[in-house]
């Protein structure tokens, strides 16, 4: 990771899923330990995701799902990234992530961070594998 | 001079009283910093007459009496006494015929208000074979597409008997459809119809997320549905605000009841400008609120503050006539945010608590969340324990002998009048602001609301804020794992394939007739005689989707951009 540049994250609700909170603290949280947060909103398609993450040049993407959808939208958001030669961008994904599907998601190489994590963990996560 | 002499001496055994803790500020914690509610709001180690006195509590102006103004000690004289708490759980998953199933099983258990959850695809106006409902068919709620999904759900359930209401806000105009045309199938006189639709749609922009449209469009459909059942099914409350999601979104218990309010205010002033009068509207507005574990007594507080700033504004602000419109009756819900993935089991002490709180409260309904909430959809199981909570409550603990069986409270009265004024000035700002629709279109609630979220999450992670198996006593133990509710891929199949057969077999011509209808009527200016429901009933009765019509709206309306308040 070049030492000048800030890290730069993207973060947003794929899916239909509206619950925000979870996002928005993470936004603030990351923005409060010197990350550069850019937060999409709610509803994004995976489509609009990597978009997003190619237009804002990002080295990770936080997608926020609390309604169990996220197997299928990071599966497509995996094939989008794969491509447009965009694989250097690690995923992350906050929520409800049900217990038996964080070995799925590590296998996808999606790094899981489900209820009841801190804000701490995943500013070191970010930090140690920027 | 009786009267005098009682004070001094309360005062002088106060002064005594607090002599003895001098030497103690940790426990008196005199500047208020370490002992404090939820909200913020400082809290004494002991509460006196004093404490009223130096509120100017006045009995008969700020509780009165149990179903008269203000409100503040319950909407009923006789309190549960008259009728106990209703049990109403949110339910819906998978499929159509799943959740007529699980319909039947949980009124056969004693839930006496059906709370429709649909899945997010319908809630966001979009078929089930729709590629842009990825992963969503079924999840979270039960996916309804159209009329017949709507009548296998409630095949073999009296409309005319059990009390149905519809989760859902931006597409609730066509919920309200389909609950008119079912129960008319069913024979039930749409003068007598019960039922609700949540239809807070503005408190989606701020706190749960499932919009469509922008707010002024979103509000047209609000209004129309408000004018609609006032004619056509009186009973039915078409609107009920939801202080609920803000406080879940992150507020704390003032900015929740502030906030709902003031979205409640921007309904009943734009109402007012369709011709309708306040008594119209008001009279038939309910609430969902959140009555939680955590802090117990603020939340007692902040629901008697609830009832009593409802009144005073409809009769201070509104001039309402009817002594209907003065009265809030609360739906209460234990939400999940307070829960733990950790032992889930032991949410089920947080939702007993809970729904003690909200019978203290006087609450009409209560709906708990259950233990598996911070996992997944909860199975019959979590269900039925969420139900029998309540019940328990109502009937094990003699709770409902007597009404507001706390009021007088020193420091519940104290808090309640905090509260309340707290909230009074955050709904002035908004006032300033030019209203609801005009803060959110700048921010200020989804900033406010976020900021405190932030602030919670903070404390949470240091310890600050102690969560029991979470950040303090954590169970080294192995967790069991747990068997929540998970969509059977055959069943949302089953579903897709349904939809399917209708499109080919219903009658296209009329179907395309009362979409054009439709979009023709939306083009035109709110107003009551573009009112939308009659266009919307017509397509229903036609079979034409939800996605169909939404369509419609979305080209004529076009789709909300949020402001993210980040």
């Amino acid at each position: 990771m070049n030492g000048k540049r800030k890290i730069r994250v993207l973060l947003a609700k794929v899916g239909l899923d509206g619950h925000d909170r979870g996002v928005k603290v993470v936004a603030t949280g990351l923005k409060d330990a010197g990350i550069e947060v850019i937060y999409s909103g709610r509803h994004q398609t995976p489509d609009q995701v990597v978009s997003a993450a190619l237009q804002e040049d990002v080295d990770f993407i936080g997608v926020s799902n609390l309604s169990a959808s996220y197997m299928e939208l990071l599966g497509k958001i995996k094939g989008l990234l794969k491509e447009r030669g965009m694989e250097d961008i690690k995923l992350l994904v906050g929520g409800i992530i049900v217990d038996e599907d964080i070995p799925l998601l590590e296998k996808m190489n999606v790094k899981p961070f489900p209820t009841g994590t801190k804000l701490q963990e995943i500013v070191d996560y970010i930090k140690a594998n920027a | 001079m009786g009267e005098i002499k009682k004070t001094e001496k309360l005062k002088e055994g106060y002064e005594q009283w607090e002599e003895k803790l001098k030497g103690r500020p940790e426990l008196l914690d005199p500047d208020g910093k370490k002992y404090m509610t939820d909200s913020g709001i400082p809290v004494k180690l002991l509460y006196t007459p004093l404490d009223l006195e130096a509120i100017g509590f006045d009995y008969s102006r700020d509780l009165g009496f149990p179903g008269g103004y203000p409100f503040t000690r319950g909407n009923r004289e006789a309190g549960y006494r008259e009728a106990g708490i209703r049990t109403k759980q949110y339910i819906g998953f998978g499929s159509a015929e799943e959740t007529n199933e699980l319909y039947k099983y949980m009124i056969k258990e004693g839930n006496q208000v059906i709370s429709i959850a649909y899945d997010l695809p319908t809630q966001s106006g979009y078929d089930s074979d729709n590629p842009r409902v990825l992963g969503e068919v079924g999840k979270i709620g039960v996916p309804v597409c159209s009329l017949e999904d709507w009548e296998i759900i409630f095949d073999g359930i009296d409309l005319g008997k059990i009390l149905v209401g519809s989760v859902c806000n931006a597409q609730a105009s066509v919920a309200l459809a389909w609950h008119i045309c079912t129960a008319e199938k069913q024979g039930v006189q749409l003068k007598d119809l019960k039922g609700l639709t949540q239809n807070d749609i503005l408190k989606e922009f701020i706190a749960r997320g499932n919009y469509i449209f922008s707010p002024e469009p979103s509000i047209r459909l609000v209004a129309d549905m408000i004018v609609f059942a006032k004619e056509n099914v009186p009973n039915y409350i078409p609107i009920y605000c939801c202080p609920y999601h803000i406080r879940e979104a992150g507020s704390n218990a003032v900015q929740e009841i502030a906030f709902g309010l003031a979205n409640a205010i921007a309904y009943i002033d734009r109402v007012l400008k369709r011709g309708l009068t306040v008594d119209d509207i008001a009279s038939r507005m309910t609430c969902l609120i959140t009555g939680r574990h955590r802090d117990f007594m603020e939340e007692i507080a902040k629901l008697r503050a609830m009832r009593f700033l409802w009144a005073k504004i409809m009769k201070e602000r509104y001039n309402a006539k009817d002594p209907q419109s003065h009265k809030l009756s609360m739906w209460d819900y234990e939400g999940g945010i307070g829960f733990t993935k950790e032992q889930p089991e032991i949410n089920i002490a947080r939702a007993a608590i809970a729904a003690v709180v909200g019978a203290l409260a006087g609450v009409e309904d209560i709906g708990l969340c259950t233990m598996d909430e911070t996992l997944g959809v909860p199975g019959h199981k979590a269900l039925t324990i969420a139900l029998r909570t309540t019940q328990i409550v109502m009937h094990e603990t003699g709770i409902g002998n007597t009404v507001d069986p706390l009021g007088g409270s020193y420091y519940l009265e104290s808090l309640t009048h905090e509260i309340a004024s707290r909230a009074e000035k955050i709904i002035e700002k908004i006032d300033g602001m030019g209203g609801m629709i005009k803060a959110i279109e700048s921010g200020y609630p989804q900033t406010e609301i976020t900021k405190s979220a932030y602030s919670y999450q903070k404390r949470m992670d240091s310890g600050e804020y102690p969560i029991v198996a979470h950040n303090t006593f954590r169970s080294e133990e192995a967790q069991e794992t747990r068997a929540f509710y998970r969509a059977k891929p055959e069943m949302i199949e089953r579903h897709i394939d349904r939809l399917k057969k209708l499109k080919k077999e219903r009658d296209s011509q009329k179907v395309e007739k009362a979409l054009d209808n439709l979009k023709r009527v939306a083009e035109k200016p709110e107003g009551n005689e573009n009112n939308l429901m009659p266009p919307i009933i017509d397509a229903v009765k036609a079979y034409a989707t939800v996605g169909e019509i939404c369509g419609v709206f979305r080209e004529v309306f076009g789709e909300y951009k949020e402001i993210t308040g980040v």
